[in-house]
């Protein structure tokens, strides 16, 4: 029993650092309607950044400070090349078009992360310890061993769920952020600054993956398959709902649990393996009979 | 000056409705068969067979097919590489086991991607836009996954690869570099021209319904329904061929890696570039998608200075990328519609409008 | 314009007590109405009172919660829409539902999708039965552009055209079907007068030529009061009128809806 409990655990502090990284996207379609595809593109690079200007300004006063804030007005940078460059050009195109204009961000900022910094593998070190401990002593005869570093994660993690929801609930800017989300067109002629809506919206997607970054990159080391990861958030999304805040939590931590629980438990059976496909055929299946995901709305077409 | 319409008239719809309706396009096209069975043959040598022609040609039939998919029909796919996989291993399998003769087994391979094609859009029908693009990308693990793990599909060799021997049919074998060539620019030009058949017909315009309002196709009579399934049929066919000839003529031994996502995405980037919703587009995508990175390999040497291989590669990433938003934004159409303006301008020439 | 007496013939539509509710608004209270074979039906109405949804109904867009429609004998609660494209329905709609990347011709063309019969092989190869196929449709196609005088844009993308030549366009690919009965949802919104006078011209000859049943929903009075046999009002999903031109005209719930007397 104790055992279950640990991988479960430790599938569920896997699922909460997917939902980091479908926060992002989250954060992107629910504001402005696109999906996407370059989250872990974002990742991957103020993962990059981040760990590279560690590196460089490590003899200074304050090393990960001065990182962190140069990093930070990289990403604001992005956001503002982003919007510029590819929303401001597409506006109106169809949500097919942006998701592949997405799709070709990602590809860009692959080359020019890896352009920039090289691309060997870099780990990552912010003090956040590595140890693992026991918790729940007093449920479990000896307690669960858990990662402190996973423990940290989900705190984290928690706490800009909550933020992030009270954003988006309770101001101003969330809630003209959900407007330009229903209709461009109708948000611009309210008098809502489209431009500067986006630009807000790419940037805190670019600091939730900058946070989802520095937690992967000292988990994994900062490399290449970091971007691979945004792959795995989409399954996420599609359980939760592309536009739920609560869903991506929700949906990465039944993903994370699910795919530890079926490699150990079914995994043997059918030769290993399961973790690569689990996640995408459990959101196939939800694709089909529940397309909204567990917490997303429903689209009625009007005619 | 040349290239007028003016004096052609049209006595018969037979005649509008020909694929080239203009007597010069037809000379135009005679002349490109010519330069292609012909000219190409005894002018090009062995490496610009290998690294350019013959992988233009193959991947110039998979885009064929993926455009019918995503621009005559507008349904995503991320999953080409899993349906070029089903067709190499089907048609490996074929001719293992059942001795058959290699096109056949190609044909066959083509019809088992139909078969997985299909089977796969039924359940995926209700979906649109990017949920069908992570449902391919579904279908693209999980065959990555099982032609590596299930061992019946690599007849159980050791190192999960595969190595074939050239083609042979009839005891002609197919194993110079022309006449491989030859193989795949015949296989290209019928399947061309089927495609363009299908496109300009009564499936081809329910497809386009489909696309651009399936609300209003469903109520003349199109069943969306049908239409995403024969699209995605057709469509899973080609590239399912396509995969076949990419196996067994231009790599001569894969893996599962061979058509991994990668793939998918780069199909996917010579539909949008060479044109949505175009049969020539996908012949203009594949050969830029093709030749960017020679080309890119060779532009240091020529202006002299060194770029390792690595930065090379992170370089066509980045251009690929800037490209794709390009033509997003600018050509939808892409380069399909920039050679449609191209010949615009040819038919005013010399009057600048 | 004078109108010639139409011959009706017995009733082709019923729609008995649909009501139909999206949610909590109800957008169709209890409606029952009859069409009779080559009569020319308006339905009019406030803003949102529920007319294009009567037309989704009838042809199987919306699925009503309450009531059955009635067509050619046959009693259904509910059709898919291309069931009733099969049955011989067409329409237009409010929004130009035309397909943007084809042209003219194509789109017309797709009207005749379920004429068409050439199987799968015979459409790869282009030869026999599908190329047949595709002339003798051309030539119905051509008639129907003569028809509508759009000769001199049928090549062009549709997406190109100005708004009243969509809405042409539009009721040419209704028409290439053949339909016996033609639901037009607003076929002359934001028209000037010559182009009204256009339409109305085409939706009599339609009538007049091919004996079409037509439903007809219509913001501008004097179009209504010209052309329709009869007239059914629609206000908050509730019918409030039925009957000819005159008795309509001076119809005082009728009228009180129009110019919104408090209810």
């Amino acid at each position: 029993m104790g055992f279950f409990v640990e991988v479960l655990i430790s599938g569920l502090m896997a699922g909460v650092l997917y939902s980091l990284v479908a926060l992002g996207f989250v954060l992107i379609f629910k504001a402005s309607g696109v999906f996407n595809f370059a989250q872990g593109a974002m990742v991957l690079f103020a993962a990059l950044t981040f760990v590279r200007l560690l590196d460089i300004l490590k003899d200074t006063f304050a090393p990960i400070m001065l990182s962190l804030l140069i990093t930070i007005v990289a990403m604001v940078l992005l956001a503002m090349a982003v919007e510029r460059m590819v929303l401001r050009p597409l506006v109106n195109q169809p949500g097919i078009s942006l998701f592949m204009a997405t799709l070709g961000i990602a590809y860009f900022l692959d080359g020019f992360g890896q352009t920039l910094w090289g691309s060997d593998i870099y780990t990552l070190d912010v003090g956040i310890p590595k140890d693992s401990i026991f918790i729940l002593e007093s449920v479990f005869e000896g307690g669960v061993l858990v990662a402190s570093e996973d423990l940290i994660a989900t705190v984290i993690a928690g706490l800009l769920v909550v933020t992030l929801a009270i954003f988006f609930q309770k101001t101003r800017i969330g809630r003209a952020l959900r407007a330009v989300a229903d209709d461009h067109q109708a948000a611009q002629s309210i008098g809502i600054p489209l431009n500067y809506i986006w630009v807000i919206v790419w940037t805190v997607a670019g600091l939730v993956a900058l946070v989802a970054g520095v937690i992967w990159g000292s988990k994994l080391g900062v490399q290449f398959s970091l971007s691979l990861i945004a792959l795995k958030a989409l399954p996420v999304l599609i359980l939760g709902g592309f536009e739920s805040v609560l869903g991506a939590v929700i949906g990465g931590l039944i993903i994370g649990a699910g795919e530890k629980l079926s490699e150990i438990y079914l995994g043997p059976y059918v030769g290993g393996g399961i973790e690569y496909w689990f996640a995408y055929m459990l959101a196939l299946g939800f694709l089909m009979f529940r397309p909204q995901g567990l917490f997303g709305e429903v689209h009625i077409d009007r005619v | 000056m040349f290239y007028r319409e003016a004096g052609q008239f049209k006595t018969s719809y037979q005649s509008d409705q020909a694929v080239f309706p203009i007597f010069q396009d037809r000379i135009f096209v005679a002349l490109w068969l010519l330069a292609a069975f012909v000219a190409v043959p005894l002018l090009a040598n062995e490496y610009m067979f290998r690294a350019i022609f013959i992988p233009v040609i193959i991947m110039s039939l998979a885009a064929i097919g993926l455009n019918l998919l995503v621009g005559y029909c507008g349904q995503v796919s991320l999953g080409t590489g899993a349906f070029m996989a089903v067709g190499a291993y089907a048609a490996y399998n074929f001719m293992i086991r059942a001795d058959l003769n290699p096109l056949i087994c190609f044909l066959l391979g083509g019809l088992c991607a139909t078969g997985v094609g299909v089977v796969f859009g039924i359940p995926s029908l209700r979906i649109k836009g990017f949920y069908l693009a992570v449902a391919t990308l579904a279908l693209q693990f999980f065959t990555d996954w099982s032609f590596s793990r299930i061992d019946w599909f690599t007849n159980y060799t050791p190192s999960g690869s595969i190595a074939v021997q050239p083609v042979e049919v009839w005891g002609f074998v197919f194993d110079s570099p022309l006449r491989k060539y030859l193989l795949c620019l015949t296989v290209l030009v019928i399947f061309t021209v089927i495609a363009k058949n299908i496109v300009r017909g009564r499936i081809g315009r329910s497809w386009m319904a489909t696309r651009d309002m399936d609300v209003a196709a469903e109520i003349i009579g199109i069943r969306p329904v049908y239409a995403k399934l024969s699209a995605f049929a057709v469509s899973s066919f080609f590239i399912g061929v396509a995969g076949a000839l990419w196996a067994y003529v231009h790599l001569g031994s894969w893996e599962p890696l061979a058509f991994d996502i990668n793939v998918s995405f780069s199909v996917l980037f010579m539909v949008i570039i060479g044109g949505l919703g175009s049969i020539v587009g996908g012949m203009l995508g594949a050969a830029f998608i093709t030749l960017l990175p020679l080309f890119l390999n060779q532009l240091p040497l020529w202006l002299g200075f060194n770029m390792s291989t690595a930065m090379v590669s992170h370089l066509e990433f980045m251009i690929f990328g800037a490209l794709i938003i390009f033509f997003l934004a600018v050509e939808p159409l892409g380069l399909a519609r920039l050679w449609q303006l191209a010949k615009e301008k040819l038919r005013l020439w010399p009057f600048p409008h | 314009m004078t109108i010639t007496q139409r011959t009706l013939g017995s009733t082709l539509l019923k729609v008995d007590n649909i009501s139909l509710a999206f949610g909590g608004v109800k957008a169709l209270t209890d409606i029952s109405f009859e069409v009779k074979e080559h009569e020319i039906l308006a339905i009019i109405g406030p803003n949102g009172a529920g007319k294009s949804s009567m037309l989704n109904v009838i042809n199987g867009v919306y699925h009503p919660n309450n009531g059955s429609v009635t067509y050619k004998g046959v009693q259904r609660k509910q059709m898919r829409p291309h069931e009733a494209a099969s049955q011989g329905i067409a329409r237009t709609f409010q929004n130009i539902a035309l397909f943007k990347g084809m042209s003219v011709l194509d789109n017309i063309m797709t009207g005749r999708t379920l004429k068409m019969k050439a199987g799968f092989l015979s459409q790869c190869l282009y030869f026999g039965r599908a190329r047949d196929e595709e002339i003798e449709h051309r030539l119905k196609v051509e008639e129907i552009i003569d028809f509508l005088q759009i000769q001199s844009i049928r090549k062009t993308p549709v997406g190109r055209l100005p708004y009243g030549l969509q809405k042409r366009v539009e009721l040419g690919r209704a028409l290439a079907a053949e339909p016996e009965l033609l639901l037009l949802d607003e076929p002359m919104a934001g028209m000037n007068i010559e182009e009204k006078e256009d339409m109305s011209r085409f939706v009599l000859d339609v009538n007049d030529e091919f004996g079409t049943t037509i439903v007809l929903i219509e913001h501008d009075m004097g179009v209504v009061m010209d052309l329709s046999d009869r007239v059914v009002v629609l206000d908050y999903g509730k019918k409030i009128g039925d009957g000819t031109p005159d008795e309509i005209r001076n119809n005082q719930e009728v009228i009180d809806a129009y110019l919104g007397v408090s209810h």
